[in-house]
Order: C-alpha cells, then sequence, then structure tokens
C-alpha cells in the first residue's frame, strides 16, 4: 500500500511540476501576474509530494518490504537500519529519486527566498527550475521507478547493499555530491531566467553568487569526502583513480569555481557577463553530463551504475534539450550583454580571467580524457585508454601558471595596478617562499625531485602571499588585532579558501612523492620495518559481525621502542552476498599515516599483509575542509542575513565612518 | 667469547627480518620499475582497473609477464611495448601521440592562447576605441576658448 | 561595425555547435559496447607457438600447421558458460564448410599451487560437453599456460580469429560468434577471400 503511495505521491508531484513549468513561463511571457503569482504555491507542492514519495521509499526499506523490486535487490533483513536508509540511494532507482529530492527540494528552497525579487524573474527561474524537475520525474517514473512490484511472487530475502556501499561514506557522499549537481541547476535557472528576461545586470549576479557558493560548498565537501573515503574504504592506499565517475564529479566542480570568481568580478565590477552566464549554463550541463556518463553505460568504470541504451537515450534526449536549448538562447541574446567595465592588462580583473581560462582549460582537460577513447573507437580507430599518467602530467603543467597566479592575484587592485609598487612585494614573498620550502624539504628528505619541490614551494607560495596580504591590509590603518577584527566574511573567505588549495598541492605532491609500500608475507610474531615504524604481526582473530564474519590481523605498532597503536586490518565476508572485503586499518595523524591492508592466507600459515606509510595525506582531504568552509563563511557573511533588515541598518550607518581595512575582495 | 657471542647474536636478529616480500626483485630500481607499470597497465578485462589491483585472470598473467620481463632487465618502453603488441592500445593508461589523439594537447593550448588573446585583444580594442579625432581636438579648443571668454566677461563684469 | 557584430554573434553560437558533435557521439556511444577489444596483432602473422593437441598425445601444432587454408580459431573452455551458447551455432558453420580450430583456454589451474594437472580429466570433460552440443573443431590446441593466448591478447572467452592462408590474422571478435556477427563481421570477410563457398 505505502508504495503504491508513493508511486501515486510521485506522479502528482509531476503535475505539479508540470503546471510549475507552464503557468510562470508563460505567466512572465504574456505578463499576467496572475499566472507568475501561482509559481511559490505549486513549487512548494511538488517539494511536499515529492518527499512523501521518498518517505515511501525509506519506509518500504526499514520494513524490509521485498515485494518492491530495489528493496529487494539493494536491502536484506539483516542489514542495519542506517544503512537500510542508505540502500536507497545505493542503486540506480533509488538515487534517481534522490536526484528528484534535490531537485524539487531545491526548488522550494529558492522560491521561499525569492521573495524580493521582481516576478518576471521569479516566475521565471521557478519556471525554468521546473522544467527540470519534469525531465527528471517522468524519467523516474517511466524508465527507473523504484517503486516496482515483484507481485505475486517475491523472495523472503533480499539480496543485500552491496558490502562496498556498507560504510559510513555511503551515508553522506551521495547526498553531498546530488546537493552539489542539482544546487547547480540554480545557478543554471538563474542565468536562462535572465536571458529570457533580457536582463543581465547587477541583481542577477548578487542572487546567483549565494546559490552557486552554496553548490560549490556541498560539491568540495561530496568530492572530499569521495576521496577519503576510497582511500579508507578500497585497500590499496590510493585516493583518487581519474575513473569517468569521479571525472564527472571534477568537472561540474571546476565550472563551478571558475564561476564563483567569475560572479564576484561581475557582481562588483559589471565586466565579464556574458561569460558568467556561460559559465552558470555549462556547471549544470556538466552536471547532467556526468548523470549520462554514469548511467548510461557509454564508459566502463567501477563506480557505473548501470548499463541500459534505452535508459541512456532518454537522459541523452533531456542532456539534448537543456543543453542545447539553452546554448541556443545564449547564442541569441548573449551578444546584446555588454559589459561595460574598464580594466587595464595588469589588474585584479585579469587576474580572476586568467583564473577562469585555467580552470576552464582544466575541465576541457578532463572532459577530451574521458571521452576522447569513446570519440576515438566511434570513428573507427580503435581502442585506446587514457588515465591516470595523462591527467597527473597535464594537471602538473597547469598547476604552475595557476598558482602563480593564486599568489599574485590578492595583491592585486582592481581595474590597475603599478607594476612597481608590487614587484618589491613579489620579490619579498618569493624569496621567503624559495627558504621555507627549501629548508623543510632537504632537512626532512633525501632525495627530492624538481617536480616536488616545485609543488611545494607553489603551495607555500600562496599560503606566504595569502598571509601577507593579510598582515598587509589588516595594519594598514590600525594595528594588527583591530584591523583583523575588522575583516569581512568574505575576504575570510578568500583567505580560507586559497589556504585550502594551497595544502591540498602540498598533501598531494608530498603523498605522491614519499609514499612507501611493502607488500609482505608475514608469520604471526615477525616484524617489518617501515622508516622507523616498527610493524609487529601479532596473530590473527577471528570476527563476526551483524552480517558478515571474517578475520582480522592484529598489528602492533613501534617507534623508537614506544609503542605507537595497536591496528586491525580486516578481511570480511558478508553473509548474504558472499562477497569479500578488505577493511583497511589506518593510524591517522597529520604528519603521517600508517596503513594496513590484510591480503590472502598462505600455505604455510603466514598471511599477506600490505603496509604503507603516507606522510601528510591527511592535508588533503583537510584543504578540501577549509575550502568548504570559504563557502561557508561567504554564505553566513552579513549581506545575506536576513535581507529585510540589512537596508535599514544601511540607512543609520551611512553616516558613519566605514571601517576601511575591509579588504573587500568578493 | 666476546666475539662468538656478538656474532651468534647478530646471526640470531638477523632472523627476525626474514620476513619473505610478496616479488622478490635482484635490487630496488626493479621493484619501483614493476610498481609503476603495474599502476600504467590496464587490465584488459575489467571494469576500470590497472593490473596492480585487479583479481582477474588475465591481469595475474599481465603482472607475471612484466615481473620476468623486469627480471631481465628489459626498459619501460620495451615492456610497455611488448604489451602494446598484444593488447593494443587499451592496455597502457597514457595514451599514444598519434595524429588522432593530437587533439588531446593541441586543444587545451588552443584554448588558453585564445584565452589570453582575447583579453589583450580587448585592451587594445578599448585604446582603439578611445581614439581621439582631429575634429574633436577642434571642437575641444573651441569649447575652451568660449568658456575662457566667458570667465573673463564675467571677472570683467563682477569688476575686478 | 556590423561585420564585428556577425563575427561575434557567431562566437557566441561556438558552444552550441560544440555540444550538437558532442552529442552525435554520445549517441553513438551508447550502441557501441565499450567492453569490446581488439588484438595489437590484428593485420600481422600468427605469432610463434609450439603447443600439444588437447585430445591426442604426442601431437603437437605449430603457427606453420595454419597455412595454406582460412581458419577459425575458436577461444574456448569448458568454464565459460557463454561458450557452451556458441558451440552449437559454431558446429553449423563447420557443416557449412568454415574450418574452426579450438584454442583451449584453461583458467584454473595454478602451477604454484595445484599438483600435476589431470589432462586427462579435462579430455573426458571436453569429450563430453561436445557430444551434446556437436563439435565444430578440426582440433583443440591446448593452452595450459595461456602463452598464445597472452601473444594474441586473448583477455577472456569466447574470442574468435579469423586467420588467412598465410598466416595473416584478419578479425579478432571478442564475444559469442552467431548468426548477426557472423554476417555483419566474418561472412564479408570470407567473400573477399573467396576462400569459402557460403
Amino acid at each position: 500500500m505505502i508504495p503504491e503511495l508513493g508511486y501515486i505521491s510521485l506522479t502528482i508531484a509531476l503535475g505539479l511540476s508540470i503546471l510549475l513549468c507552464i503557468y510562470p513561463l508563460w505567466g512572465a511571457y504574456t505578463n499576467n501576474l496572475r499566472l507568475m503569482r501561482a509559481a511559490p504555491a505549486l513549487a512548494i507542492g511538488q517539494c511536499v509530494f515529492v518527499f512523501i514519495s521518498y518517505a515511501a521509499l525509506v519506509y518500504a526499506s526499514l520494513t524490509d518490504d521485498f515485494t518492491l523490486v530495489y528493496v529487494a535487490s539493494n536491502s536484506s533483513s539483516s542489514l542495519p537500519w542506517y544503512y537500510k536508509i542508505t540502500s536507497t540511494w545505493g542503486g540506480h532507482e533509488g538515487a534517481m529519486l534522490l536526484w528528484v529530492v534535490m531537485q524539487a527540494g531545491w526548488t522550494a528552497l529558492v522560491s521561499i527566498s525569492s521573495k524580493s525579487l521582481p516576478w518576471p524573474l521569479r516566475a521565471r527561474v521557478l519556471g525554468v527550475l521546473g522544467f527540470l524537475g519534469v525531465g527528471f520525474m517522468f524519467y523516474t517514473l517511466l524508465m527507473s521507478s523504484p517503486f516496482e512490484s515483484l507481485l505475486p511472487y517475491y523472495p523472503v530475502e533480499g539480496h543485500d547493499l552491496n558490502p562496498l556501499l556498507q560504510d559510513p561514506g555511503m551515508i553522506i557522499h551521495p547526498p553531498l555530491l546530488y546537493m552539489g549537481y542539482v544546487g547547480l541547476s540554480v545557478s543554471f535557472s538563474f542565468a536562462i531566467a535572465a536571458l529570457l528576461t533580457g536582463k543581465l545586470d547587477n541583481t542577477w549576479a548578487k542572487w546567483s553568487r549565494p546559490w552557486t557558493i552554496s553548490a560549490w560548498l556541498f560539491l568540495t565537501l561530496g568530492i572530499a569526502l569521495g576521496s577519503w573515503w576510497a582511500y579508507s574504504e578500497l585497500g590499496w592506499g590510493g585516493w583518487w583513480f581519474w575513473d569517468p565517475v569521479e571525472n564527472a564529479s571534477l568537472m561540474p566542480w571546476l565550472i563551478a569555481t571558475a564561476l564563483l570568481h567569475s560572479l564576484a568580478a561581475t557582481e562588483k565590477r559589471g565586466v565579464f557577463k556574458s561569460w558568467t552566464v556561460l559559465l552558470a549554463i555549462a556547471g549544470f550541463s556538466f552536471s547532467l553530463l556526468g548523470t549520462f556518463i554514469v548511467r548510461s553505460g557509454v564508459l566502463v568504470s567501477v563506480h557505473a551504475f548501470t548499463t541500459d541504451p534505452g535508459r541512456g537515450m532518454f537522459i541523452l534526449g533531456f542532456l539534448a534539450i537543456v543543453v542545447g536549448g539553452s546554448l541556443a538562447l545564449y547564442a541569441m541574446r548573449a551578444s546584446a550583454v555588454s559589459s561595460p567595465g574598464r580594466y587595464r592588462l595588469f589588474s585584479r580583473e585579469v587576474a580572476l580571467w586568467l583564473n577562469n581560462i585555467l580552470l576552464c582549460v582544466a575541465t576541457l582537460i578532463v572532459l577530451l580524457g574521458t571521452l576522447l577513447p569513446l570519440v576515438h573507437k566511434e570513428l573507427g580507430m580503435g581502442s585506446i585508454s587514457i588515465g591516470e599518467p595523462f591527467f597527473n602530467e597535464m594537471f602538473s603543467y597547469l598547476l604552475v601558471p595557476f598558482a602563480f597566479a593564486l599568489g599574485v592575484a590578492p595583491l592585486l587592485r582592481w581595474k590597475q595596478n603599478k607594476f612597481n609598487a608590487l614587484k618589491n612585494k613579489l620579490l619579498l614573498i618569493g624569496l621567503l617562499s624559495i627558504v621555507i620550502t627549501a629548508s623543510w624539504l632537504y632537512s626532512s628528505y633525501d632525495v627530492v625531485s624538481s617536480m616536488t619541490f616545485i609543488a611545494v614551494l607553489l603551495a607555500v607560495w600562496v599560503t606566504i602571499s595569502t598571509i601577507f596580504d593579510v598582515v598587509e591590509r589588516a595594519t594598514k590603518q590600525t594595528s594588527l588585532i583591530v584591523g583583523l577584527k575588522q575583516f569581512t566574511n568574505s575576504y575570510w573567505a578568500m583567505v580560507s579558501g586559497h589556504f585550502g588549495f594551497a595544502c591540498v598541492v602540498m598533501s598531494v605532491a608530498l603523498t605522491s612523492a614519499y609514499s612507501v609500500e611493502r607488500d609482505v608475507r608475514m608469520m604471526p610474531g615477525e616484524t617489518v620495518t617501515l622508516n622507523e615504524y616498527v610493524y609487529r604481526f601479532d596473530g590473527i582473530k577471528e570476527i563476526v559481525g551483524a552480517n558478515y564474519t571474517g578475520h582480522a590481523a592484529m598489528v602492533s605498532i613501534h617507534k623508537e621502542g614506544e609503542k605507537v597503536t595497536k591496528l586491525y586490518a580486516e578481511k570480511r565476508l558478508y553473509n548474504v552476498g558472499m562477497q569479500f572485503m578488505t577493511e583497511a586499518a589506518i593510524d591517522a595523524s597529520l604528519g603521517r599515516d600508517l596503513y594496513v591492508a590484510l591480503g590472502e592466507q598462505l600455505n604455510n600459515g603466514a598471511w599477506a599483509l600490505r603496509i604503507y606509510h603516507k606522510p601528510y595525506i591527511r592535508w588533503m582531504w583537510l584543504g578540501g575542509l577549509i575550502m568548504s568552509f570559504a563557502g561557508l563563511l561567504i554564505l553566513l557573511d552579513k549581506r545575506y542575513r536576513g535581507t529585510s533588515k540589512v537596508p535599514q541598518k544601511h540607512k543609520d550607518s551611512n553616516n558613519a565612518s566605514q571601517p576601511v581595512a575591509s579588504g573587500e575582495v568578493s | 667469547m666476546k666475539y662468538f657471542l656478538f656474532v651468534l647474536l647478530m646471526g640470531f636478529s638477523a632472523l627476525t627480518f626474514a620476513v619473505e616480500e610478496a616479488q622478490t626483485f635482484d635490487n630496488a630500481q626493479q621493484a619501483q620499475l614493476f610498481k609503476e607499470l603495474s599502476l600504467e597497465l590496464r587490465c584488459p578485462k575489467c571494469q576500470n582497473q590497472n593490473i596492480a589491483d585487479s583479481n582477474a585472470v588475465v591481469a595475474k598473467d599481465l603482472r607475471d609477464k612484466v615481473i620476468e620481463l623486469v627480471k631481465l632487465n628489459k626498459s619501460k618502453d620495451f615492456i610497455v611495448e611488448y604489451m602494446i603488441d598484444r593488447y593494443g592500445y587499451f592496455v597502457h593508461y597514457k595514451p599514444p601521440v598519434t595524429a588522432s589523439t593530437l587533439v588531446l594537447w593541441v586543444v587545451p593550448i588552443l584554448f588558453v592562447l585564445f584565452g589570453f588573446g582575447s583579453v589583450i585583444f580587448r585592451q587594445k580594442k578599448s585604446a582603439v576605441e578611445q581614439e581621439w579625432s582631429e575634429k574633436d581636438e577642434a571642437q575641444l579648443t573651441k569649447l575652451i576658448s568660449k568658456y575662457q571668454d566667458s570667465s573673463s566677461q564675467m571677472k570683467q563684469e563682477s569688476g575686478q | 561595425m556590423s561585420g564585428e557584430n556577425k563575427n561575434s554573434k557567431l562566437m557566441f553560437a561556438v558552444p552550441l555547435i560544440i555540444f550538437f558533435l558532442l552529442c552525435i557521439f554520445l549517441f553513438k556511444g551508447l550502441f557501441s559496447n565499450p567492453r569490446e577489444l581488439q588484438t595489437g596483432r590484428l593485420g600481422q602473422e600468427m605469432p610463434a607457438f609450439n603447443l600439444p593437441d588437447l585430445m591426442q598425445e604426442n601431437k603437437n601444432w605449430s603457427e606453420k600447421d595454419l597455412l595454406g587454408k582460412v581458419y577459425l580459431i575458436n577461444v574456448w573452455g569448458t568454464w565459460c558458460p557463454t561458450c557452451l551458447v556458441e558451440l552449437p551455432y559454431l558446429t553449423k558453420l563447420r557443416e557449412r564448410g568454415v574450418e574452426i580450430i579450438g584454442l583451449y583456454l584453461e583458467q584454473g589451474y595454478d602451477p604454484d599451487f595445484d599438483g600435476e594437472f589431470n589432462i586427462q580429466a579435462l579430455r573426458d570433460e571436453v569429450s563430453q560437453m561436445l557430444a551434446r552440443t556437436g563439435n565444430p573443431y578440426q582440433y583443440n590446441i591446448f593452452d595450459l599456460n595461456r602463452s598464445l593466448a597472452f601473444d594474441l591478447g586473448v583477455s577472456g572467452a569466447p574470442e574468435t580469429f579469423l586467420v588467412d592462408s598465410k598466416g595473416v590474422i584478419l578479425l579478432h571478435h571478442t564475444g559469442d560468434l552467431n548468426e548477426r556477427t557472423w554476417r555483419a563481421k566474418f561472412a564479408p570477410k570470407f567473400t573477399e577471400l573467396k576462400e569459402v563457398k557460403l
């Protein structure tokens, strides 16, 4: 009964979405206020029914309703309850419903917070969002419904959730990513609405920013989490594989990063308008492209959901309409947009333009690398593979100009700068960076390759430059402490974002260069030494879990005679699917990770163990968190809090003296 | 006696380091080469995994062959080409540089050049737009003289 | 001025054009199998080998035995379920005059762990299976250590190679051979070679 309710509820939501798509857009076109005013109610309505539909699926999963194909394939009665909820997005159909939930949710959120938008713009934004909702709901209902029934013959037990997915990472990773993908549809809708209205002014840029930043925030968290999860879960110490599905999440992220920088320039200086619109369209387009790649079977990937050409056709068709339509609209309307701002070659505007160019080139490289094998094969020229060596090489080339410019940019002012004034500052920062990098690396390691040195130098360069800028701005008119207190949230966001990036670069460089691995066969009692840590294999323990059995290797680690920790590296056999899974044991700290994975049992009673020493790897995900924090800081900025109150406050404080060292960047 | 005990002790302690390595190579370079190649060669039968990672039979065959060739002190290029001869370009994660794959490098470079170029082009265009013509100059002179006349007239009238 | 406007209008249409091209490839990609691979030896002569016959004692085969006629080399094993489905069709092809040589691929044997290979058990298994489906093979080459398979770029079973009378590999098909794939890939080549009347 409940699953049927879920299906009907989704159908009602589809109906409301269709109305949401038609009424406001037609109302905006014919200037019919009554039609336009229907939008918010319809938006909330479709959201409510989508939520009901999803609740029905969760209920079915929690009550082990195996009459549903989806629950029978992705869940089992011995699954812990939190993984039963997780299983609602573990399979293709459920994940699509989750996407619909996100889409409906964001639409409702936009509807609630857009009260001060002029009606034509507001109606159009909601209308476009409604159109996107229609597409996804239609697809879910028609081709990938999680409410398909197995009646009258249904199994007594489910197939269980893939053991690889029975992990806390699975609880947060997909929802975070989907929040990001769908969040980009809001920037997309704003861009389309602005093009339709014909007004690409400050209003549009101002409104787009917080939505873009929220989406970016979720994407950053989602990707960082995915990388951490792969590292902890897969047992071979890797954290990024350039798999097509990973690339599908990276491309929207790169575009979103470019977009949030471009929006800053557009909002503050009125430049790059048509380019920003194109980026807003591109962001969501890449989200859609990612969905297509993952679900169509066009590319081979470990993460791929399903390989059904029929489903792929629908998504491709939807992709063609949405992206093709928006690009056609762009082609027609964008030429009428002018960006009146003037700036010299050596200015912050140009630095931001450089940022955009490099980020877009990075996206292009990932796109080419991911799709060229397909094109190459289709053109009859055989199969090729493009993987880690290619991407790593290209990204390390890109890093140099990008990180260099990142260090210079915060010191640049808008419109124009005098090179001489800047030259001395840059030289000082550069010298400091070289000294710090050299003393750090050469005192810690015997061999330092030029690539490692350059990468770490760039990370240090960005950090020192950021600190320099902070100190300079803070002490311009007052003391340091007073000056720091006067910084706006958006300035701290820039500091945080750039510093987070530097952390990631440093971590990637050092962990790639100095990770050590040993593949050994050990008898209980034997020891292995890796980088001054002594690993002793204490023996094997039998383990029994909620829905698995297996073995755990007990490994105690000592350094210079002192005990560091005791690790349990597990190898589990899941009862239902009879699948093996390694649970690597990790001792984490800021300076290094100690990583042990259990392998096969050998004939003579020995066990195969893989032991890794990974320096500074935590900084990678810490850097991701710090970057996400930057996004949060901007969202908490005063101007986005209580928009109805702020204008009054400004009226009062206009006469009072404003703090000068506010360092307005973004 | 002391020396004898010492040697005995050393002998015993050496036993604790007798952990067997999963692979035995003649030197560190060989081990390193094997590690690199096992990450760069692709398993032909898997869902996008390198041969280090995969449990497939063909992946194990590839690994064994790589070990064999590495122990024969063959170069990295030789081993990669050996595999490509049999399994095609698919088996190497680095794409070959052919006319059809050149686009991988050419398009990004063109994009960057185009991007930089457009900014410089804009600078030149805005500079050109603000060009000052002779007619403008003449008009400006006329306006200045008119203002000077009127202001000197005002000065005279206010009695200075 | 109007020329400049036209140029800039064209510029704004570039993303649309690129996207359109992309869609074409994505559409075509939906109908191709990304897992299908080709041997690196396409267009080259068969690699040298010296392997025993599967069923006969003291009989070996080499690449020289493949010269003079057009053959299909079918990689298979009793462990492979798709091969079982393919065998009746291959038998039909034999009746139509196509000469097929089997390359038996052994997957389970590990010289480090198992003892001596039990060839007799395998022969019995193969005889039983071929009795049910019909025997499409002129003879079977036994590749215990997968050496020839490796040299041919074989990654599993079933796979089929088309080798001409000079020993040159003309085709490599991964997956099972059925009427559809025969007509699409192999039949045209056979007609070209005019070797067999079909």
